[in-house]
């Protein structure tokens, strides 16, 4: 204890190196931390999926449209309880960079379907009631200050639904009571966006409540069955796949952002590393000195790497702290809807302080034990 | 008999040529001595200095102080040594920058077992020693180099050490903060009984010792 006031003096020797250290080492955890919200983001929804809805797609793309006359053969399906569907609509509040997720759908059997939709009985009956109305998540409304009675107007994004701007009313906003839900998006009527379409009765993805978990993928197998060798064949996927699939539109982001979060960690580390072996040759006299002091080898091992461990640690708080202010602030709503539950978790901000505690000792590591190996008569000759 | 030096030889390698520093040094010197240590540049005195510091070995021969064989100890025996036996005062003072006064002079107590007071208590001893408790909070580079070194001797006596070396402790001064200088290790010697060894080139810093020794070439010369 009695060295650490000894190795904070040291660390503000140089207030300005050691704060760009440590803010090397800030951006690097901030990253990592982020980066790895974003995929417990879409990990969350993935876990976060009931076992008893299934999702049915084109087997070619999710983005490629299905038509309504599936409904009645789906339903036909042993095993399948209840459907609903929905479709991307992908328009523009505003400007191209105000971006969130907007789903027409059928709203009666969607909010039946997902009951993490969270709405007040009288938000809910006013939705239902009007075919203009959309409900928005709790998030997007803080972002955009959407209130209960507020028109939206959505320009088309996607050409199939024409060229005329859509109009909606905000009836009500929902709260997420699950991960495989989010709260920053908006849901509104099929039939509205339908009305509009080029082509009538194109739906997106089915959402099917099955009866037996365990038979799930029996079920998919007779749902895709039924399309085969037609126009529109089918994909049908758990929740949980599709969850994931859909993560996998972005490509492999597990290897994408894990790499880049290695390269800015490994980067780092070279920043650190270098910055403390600067440190240490500049302070190869009081090394000497503190040695003839008596002070074993081992101690000014321990307060060469305590340094690095301190600024690095340091910088590894700032990071995990900004990233979980940052990220965590709704009113960003960054992901649009993208991925559920985005955020940076305790457990996140906490490897990532582990992650810059790691820095800080394999970056003192060799300075360290340069110093402690210090033969003090050839370094009090260097200076005398 | 505080220091015993016998047959001392000590030679340092540059490349391939060995390059011999002392040749065969047999030195007494008894507790309470103020000895001088003077020769031409390269005659060995500072080397000799570092091998009675511990902080260097010799080649060959024995160096006995207070009863205590160190050639031949390990890094860290030398180590725990030196904290218990040694101070020692460099020219350049060789404080360090980021600490105060107090706590240059603490530094050497931290590897103790005393507690925060009692090393307050020693620290403000010292200091009072050289003169400078109204400089204790000031950084090293407050202080001119006078008293920069007078922090430094107070570092160096604050262990209560069986020896003092100083390593030219004048010779970065200028005529008048040397005489302070010398007349402080004057008063530690005469008065607090410490045995002093002192490397210097100055005759006039030489005269204030009450042992004056010649190295030459390695070798102890006559006056």
């Amino acid at each position: 204890m009695k060295f650490l006031s000894l190795i904070l003096k040291s660390a503000r020797r140089s207030k300005r190196r050691t704060a760009l250290t440590a803010l090397s080492v800030a951006v690097a955890v901030f990253l990592f931390s982020s980066l790895r919200a974003v995929l417990d983001g879409f990990n969350a929804g993935a876990a976060g999926s009931s076992s008893t809805r299934i999702i049915t797609i084109r087997s070619t793309s999710l983005i490629f449209a299905m038509p309504s006359s599936h409904t009645n053969v789906i339903r036909g399906v042993d095993g399948v309880q209840d459907l609903s569907w929905a479709n991307w609509f992908g328009g523009i509040y505003k400007d191209p960079q105000n971006f969130f997720a907007q789903f027409a759908v059928d709203a009666e059997s969607y909010l039946r379907m997902y009951p993490e939709v969270l709405l007040s009985p009288d938000e809910k009956q006013a939705f239902l009631d009007d075919r203009t109305g959309a409900i928005v998540g709790d998030g997007l409304a803080r972002t955009y200050g959407f209130k209960v009675g507020d028109r939206i107007v959505l320009q088309v994004g996607i050409p199939i639904y024409g060229s005329q701007d859509f109009t909606f009313t905000v009836r009500g906003i929902y709260k997420a009571g699950g991960t495989a839900v989010d709260n920053q998006s908006m849901l509104f009527h099929w039939k509205y966006a339908d009305e509009r379409a080029i082509e009538k009765g194109q739906i997106g993805w089915f959402v099917l409540q099955i009866n037996d978990p365990e038979r799930a993928a029996a079920i998919a197998a007779d749902i895709d069955q039924k399309f085969t060798n037609t126009p529109y064949e089918t994909k049908t996927n758990t929740e949980q796949q599709f969850m994931a699939s859909f993560a996998s539109m972005f490509g492999n982001l597990n290897l994408l952002l894990g790499s880049i979060a290695f390269a800015v960690v490994v980067t780092t580390l070279f920043v650190a590393a270098n910055t403390m072996a600067m440190s240490v040759r500049e302070r190869t006299t009081e090394i000497a000195v503190m040695r003839t002091l008596g002070f074993p080898s081992q101690v000014i091992f321990f307060f060469i790497a305590g340094e690095g461990l301190l600024i690095s640690v340091l910088g590894g708080l700032i990071g995990a702290g900004l990233a979980m202010l940052i990220v965590n602030g709704e009113r960003l709503g960054v992901t649009g809807g993208f991925v559920p539950a985005f955020g940076v978790s305790t457990t996140n901000a906490l490897i990532g302080v582990g992650i810059s505690a790691g820095i800080g000792v394999v970056a003192g590591l060799v300075p360290a034990t340069l110093a402690a190996r210090l033969k003090i008569v050839d370094a009090l000759r260097r200076v005398a | 008999m505080l220091i015993e030096l016998r047959d001392v030889t000590k030679t340092y390698k540059r490349d391939t040529i060995e390059v011999p520093v002392l040749d065969g040094v047999t030195m007494m010197v008894e507790e309470g001595q103020f000895l001088a240590l003077m020769g031409p540049s390269g005659s060995g005195k500072s080397t000799l200095l570092n091998l009675l510091a511990g902080i260097d070995q010799p080649t060959r021969g024995s160096i006995k102080i207070a009863g205590s064989e160190i050639a031949g100890l390990s890094e860290r025996q030398l180590a725990g040594w030196r904290a218990r036996n040694v101070g020692f005062i460099f020219q350049l003072y060789n404080l360090i920058p980021v600490l105060t006064a107090f706590e240059n002079v603490e530094l050497p107590l931290l590897l103790t077992d005393l507690t925060k007071k009692q090393r307050r208590e020693h620290v403000m001893t010292a200091l009072e020693i050289v003169g400078l408790t109204d400089r204790s909070g000031h950084y090293p580079r407050q202080l001119s180099g006078g008293q920069e070194q007078r922090v430094a001797i107070a570092r160096a006596i604050v262990t209560d050490p069986t020896l003092l070396l100083a390593d030219e402790p004048t010779g970065d001064l200028d005529a008048k903060s040397g005489q302070d200088i010398l007349t402080l290790l004057q008063r530690l010697n005469a008065e607090f009984k410490k045995t002093i060894i002192m490397v210097t080139h100055d005759p006039h810093a030489a005269e204030r010792a009450t042992r004056v020794l010649h190295l030459e070439k390695g070798t102890f010369v006559a006056a």
